[in-house]
């Protein structure tokens, strides 16, 4: 429904996104991830109309709105700080966009009552129609804006960081409501975040931008198993990196030298997932089994998160290497700062990339130029 | 130390520490006590007072009262003045808007909002009575609106409607004034979020409904600021309406000044407590319109 093609806009002579291309489908959850200072909100701009784009075009059901303003181009655009209009009432903000629609405004009042009732109870607010909005929690706020775009029934829903600035628990709740009131509403939404379990938890496809520029689009799971890029495995922020050498089905890295698949000749870059590795004592691994690889390295740290544990190691080159262990399936160890422990995994967990940043595929396919 | 007399220290302390800023208004209090309800009290007493050619009783009566509001002159006056201060008022507002609503909303730059403002008071750097007798050469009939006028022939004869009536007082005020209203709406404005106008725009506003429904109400606060600050101000003129009406045009400061020229205190009197009275209700009038505690 919604396609964008080549986008790119400077500021000051600094690209903020340059040769952004991609479609949004009818229906869908659409997140976006990108660090800070990626181009994110940048790009719900342009696409919202409230700044134009240096190159490129964007197509709505196939029509060019590139250079339609925003009111007439019918995209709703919930803005991270809420923006609700201080002066009005809960039900007044919502009301807006019915009553004062360029074209096609409702002047029946119990009309724009009934629609607003009826969003209000979806986002969950019924009886707080006529609170001031200076009266009402963050997190309100956030659902008043949220229905105030959505009354007006856009064809797409831009979402900025709207989590952002929720607290834990609202965030989860947030989060499975954000994906009901969609899928009730049947609204293609695009979610911006720089939060990775937001993306992959609520997205139907997920892209990944990194300064600017669009690194890869793909079903949160394929992405998070396969990650196309360096890159991408590094804003999925759940792989340790390791960069180093490949010499004779080996990959060299500091003092460390470990097996490598025949098809990853080339390999520069050595990921594996932190929640693909036990820690065992030292000398309990059988290093010869073939498809068990491990090293040893010291502990650090320990991060308790409730259902999980994250464990820091340090290499010999002091890189720090995580270590994510669920609890549901063991219980915690209290390991002592500085001990040696070996670390393992399984050599077929193991995702190899050039020295481009691109994943060399199992199908002895090397991907991108080397 | 026994217990009895600790407590007697922390009970004088805190006697102390509970009352001692009240102390801090004690000069304010005193002076606003000796210059302002002092001199009101006596002003409204003084009003009763009987007056003579050349002298002034304290006998009490309401003499003073019924000549001002029997008398054409002086009932007019007041008439006049509410009139001047409505129509300066209006049209303050009117030119005074269209520029803080530049400076406000669409300079977003600060140091170019502040240059900016700050071209607007350049005329404060001349004495207000030059501000005001400069008008003169402007108006008159030889002045310069009317010489330019004719060199261009969009005239043959010059407007002599320009100076010493009603008009001239009236174009001298708001000149005048017109920055006392452009400075709060313009800042009311610069603390309008840009990011309400683009939510209002994305769900589907014209950018004169945004104006209407979002810009406008939020910078109300500053209209009725600067609407107290001009209507304050006109209220109490006399300077700018004698100068540019050759005295023709007598507000209600006017015939105050004309009155204690001639001794006439009690007469004086009646007019101050009218004119206060007067004062009191429209700053009132202007509050109630807008709650500034909430908004501010």
């Amino acid at each position: 429904m919604l396609e964008l093609v080549d986008f790119g806009k400077s500021y000051d002579g600094v690209n903020a996104i340059q040769n952004v291309s991609f479609n949004v489908n009818e229906d869908e959850y659409l997140t976006l991830l990108g660090p800070s200072g990626s181009g994110k909100t940048v790009l719900l701009r342009l696409i919202a109309g409230l700044d134009r784009p240096d190159t490129g075009r964007i197509i709505l059901n196939g029509q060019d709105i590139t250079t339609m303003p925003t009111h007439l181009r019918g995209i709703g655009f919930v803005q991270q700080k809420y923006a609700l209009f201080p002066h009005m009432s809960v039900r007044q903000n919502i009301s807006f966009g019915l009553i004062n629609h360029h074209s096609s405004p409702i002047r029946d009042e119990k009309k724009v009552n009934y629609l607003c009732d009826e969003m209000l109870d979806i986002v969950g607010l019924s009886g707080l129609a006529d609170r001031g909005v200076g009266q009402i929690s963050g997190g309100q706020k956030q659902r008043v804006s949220l229905a105030r775009t959505l009354v007006t029934k856009p064809k797409l829903c831009l979402l900025d960081e709207p989590l952002g600035a929720l607290d834990a628990n609202l965030r989860e709740r947030m989060t499975v409501e954000l994906r009901d009131i969609r899928t009730t509403l049947g609204v293609s939404f695009i979610h911006v975040t720089g939060n990775e379990d937001e993306a992959l938890g609520m997205g139907d496809r997920m892209i990944v931008l990194d300064k600017g520029c669009v690194i890869q689009i793909e079903e949160p799971n394929k992405l998070f198993a396969m990650p196309a890029s360096v890159k991408v495995a590094r804003h999925v922020n759940s792989y340790n990196i390791l960069s180093g050498s490949t010499e004779n089905n080996s990959f060299v890295f500091a003092d460390y030298k470990l097996p490598m698949a025949a098809y990853a000749k080339s390999a520069a870059f050595y990921v594996v997932g932190i929640d693909k590795v036990t820690i065992e004592k030292v000398g309990s691994v059988k290093r010869k089994a073939k498809d068990i690889t491990s090293f040893e390295a010291k502990f650090v740290d320990a991060e308790f998160m409730g259902s999980r544990v994250v464990y820091q190691f340090e290499l010999a080159d002091g890189q720090i290497f995580e270590v994510e262990r669920h609890l549901s399936r063991e219980t915690p160890v209290d390991y002592k700062a500085g001990e040696v422990r070996c670390l393992s995994w399984k050599a077929a967990d193991v995702l190899a990339f050039a020295s481009d940043g691109g994943l060399i595929n199992e199908n002895a396919k090397i991907r991108g130029t080397v | 130390m026994t217990l009895n007399s600790n407590d007697r220290n922390a009970d004088q302390r805190s006697y102390f520490e509970r009352f001692s800023h009240y102390y801090l208004l004690v000069p304010g209090v005193t002076w606003m006590a000796l210059f302002l309800i002092v001199p009101l009290l006596m002003m409204v007493y003084v009003s009763f007072w009987t007056q003579t050619t050349f002298a002034i009783h304290s006998e009490l009566t309401t003499k003073s009262w019924v000549t001002f509001f029997s008398s054409e002159t002086y009932f007019g006056a007041l008439l006049r003045t509410i009139r001047i201060w409505l129509t300066v008022l209006f049209f303050t507002f009117l030119l005074g808007y269209p520029v803080a609503l530049y400076i406000g909303l669409f300079v977003r730059s600060k140091t170019i909002q502040t240059v900016l403002l700050v071209a607007c008071v350049i005329p404060f750097w001349t004495s207000f009575l030059i501000r005001v007798l400069a008008w003169r050469p402007m108006l008159g009939k030889e002045g310069a609106v009317n010489l330019v006028l004719q060199k261009l022939g969009i005239i043959s004869q010059p407007i002599e409607v320009l100076l010493f009536t009603e008009l001239a007082v009236v174009i001298g005020m708001v000149q005048i004034y017109v920055v006392f209203m452009v400075g709060p709406i313009a800042f009311m404005l610069s603390r309008i979020d840009g990011s309400l106008l683009e939510a209002a725009r994305d769900i589907g506003a014209k950018p004169f409904t945004t104006f209407r429904k979002i810009i406008f109400p939020l910078s109300l606060p500053g209209v009725t600021v600067g609407a107290i600050f001009v209507s304050v101000m006109v209220l109490g003129e006399f300077a700018t309406a004698s100068a540019l009406s050759g005295r023709k045009v007598n507000m209600l400061g006017n015939i105050i000044v004309t009155q204690v020229g001639s001794l006439k205190w009690a007469f004086a009197a009646v007019i101050g407590v009218v004119l206060t009275i007067v004062i009191a209700i429209i700053i009132t009038a202007l509050l109630r319109l807008v709650n500034l505690r909430e908004e501010l």
